[in-house]
């Protein structure tokens, strides 16, 4: 027998002075595979067209869907109801800007973070439009698609501790983005301009372990092994620099 | 064509510093672990004999361990406590919001961490207390120990102690673990059920100890 649902969705348009932030309530019949973006998309066509939630591909590619899901950030196209009880909360990812409901702006976040990594190749090559791409081998070109994968929904962000007590942190997605710059032979930036950017509490150092990054991530990337892996080589290039004086 | 931008500023002053502080949370931190399970097992030879014990601590006394390395753990005690104090929130606005945050996560490692943080300050009070008590008043003897732990308060002061030392001691080597990567993904499960185990045999021998010391008769 098909359960009733019941959907408390956080509520607040910040451009409307006369809104408020509250929870509102939604009650909605389950049917067979039905996801949060079916759950949202229904809701606003039956109930409340003026329900503001963000979404673009439904199968977890674009990451625009990432909302708090009875406490946990997560996608809402990938998240069944079944999966959930009779009762489900729908909040919007805190740390990003809040445009409606469950409405965030992950985009003017992201594009500040990969300016401060500077998130693009560094090369002192000239760039010959008809020359063959440069070769590399397949192992290295898999494991930098493998940190490739990230959609940047945010929820790894949304879901780490270090990032709701320090805004300046960059968060395993920004970290992430620097690690698959640094596997990439085609970046000459060496181990001391890596350690610019993140050899410090903003980056790698502010990292608390907590690895609610790794449990939550929709695209199970390899958060901890990442995390990990840049602890240990900017704490041996600190060494290296502070014995080297 | 893309412009290096920090490959050419040889200005820009490598800031170390904190990747040195974070070797020396971590290092001071590992350095505590091996200190806290040698103490524990070294005054737990009561429960085998407190002649033994009285040998172990004749011989730290003799060779003047006791009197040089006590104070020395003291000051990698305190120096452990500032370097991860840099991670602590210390104003309420800050404390507020990770509380709220783990209470709404429901997520195991960051309720961990609160666990750390919390036992921390007990810790701090509670073992500084404990150094004082134990190190002004050397040589140690079992039967000293046994009466002070008999006299007062003592016995509920070790019972929170304990468990709070050796919490803090296993949550701290499974986080130095995951966060440095000396343990990956496929190891974490094991890891965090190889110190849940170790933690609850090391409160189990400190139980027994604290026994031990409770019928011990002078």
């Amino acid at each position: 027998m098909a359960r009733t649902l019941k959907f408390n969705i956080f509520r607040y348009n910040p451009q409307d002075p006369e809104s408020t932030p509250h929870m509102e309530s939604f009650v909605l019949e389950e049917t067979d595979s039905m996801t949060l973006f079916i759950v949202l998309n229904r809701i606003r066509e039956e109930q409340d067209p003026s329900l503001q939630f963000d979404f673009c591909c439904r199968a977890g590619i674009c990451g625009s869907c990432g909302m708090v899901i009875n406490g946990r950030p997560g996608l809402a196209c990938h998240t069944k109801t079944r999966d959930l009880p009779d009762e489900i909360t729908l909040l919007p990812l805190p740390v990003y800007q809040l445009v409606g409901d469950l409405s965030v702006d992950t985009g003017a976040w992201f594009r500040e973070l990969y300016d401060t990594v500077e998130s693009w190749i560094h090369t002192k090559k000239v760039f010959d439009p008809t020359a063959p791409e440069e070769r590399m081998e397949n192992e290295v070109a898999e494991a930098i698609y493998e940190l490739d994968r990230c959609v940047e929904c945010g929820c790894c962000v949304a879901a780490c501790g270090t990032a709701r007590l320090r805004p300046d942190f960059l968060g395993a997605a920004g970290l992430n983005r620097v690690g698959r710059f640094l596997i990439d032979p085609r970046d000459e930036r060496t181990e001391q301009d890596y350690y610019q950017i993140i050899g410090n509490d903003m980056g790698i150092f502010g990292c608390m372990g907590l690895l609610a990054c790794e449990d939550v991530c929709p695209k199970h990337m390899p958060l901890q092994d990442q995390l990990g892996f840049l602890r240990r080589k900017m704490g041996i290039t600190a060494l290296k620099t502070f014995f080297k004086k | 064509m893309s412009v290096p931008l920090t490959a050419n500023h040889k200005s820009l002053q490598c800031r170390r510093l904190d990747g040195l502080l974070d070797w020396a949370q971590m290092l001071s931190g590992a350095g505590l672990i091996g200190f806290m399970w040698m103490h524990m097992t070294l005054v737990a030879s009561v429960v085998i004999s407190p002649g033994i014990m009285n040998a172990i601590a004749g011989f730290f006394e003799a060779t003047g361990l006791a009197q040089v390395g006590g104070p020395l753990v003291f000051l990698l005690f305190l120096a452990h406590f500032a370097l991860a104090a840099r991670k602590i929130p210390f104003r309420l606005e800050g404390q507020k919001t990770i509380w709220e945050h783990a209470r709404l996560l429901r997520h195991a490692d960051t309720w961990l961490w609160v666990v750390q943080v919390v036992s921390a300050m007990v810790i701090l009070i509670m073992g500084a207390i404990h150094m004082w008590v134990v190190l002004s008043d050397l040589p140690i003897t079992a039967v000293k120990s046994a009466e002070r732990i008999r006299s007062g308060a003592w016995i509920f002061f070790y019972l929170l102690l304990l468990p709070l030392a050796e919490l803090h001691v296993g949550i701290g080597l499974y986080r130095i673990a995951v966060k440095w990567g000396f343990a990956g993904r496929a190891e974490r499960k094991g890891l965090k059920r190889g110190e849940n185990l170790l933690t609850l045999v090391f409160i189990t021998i400190g139980v027994l100890t604290l026994v031990r010391f409770w019928f011990l008769k002078g």
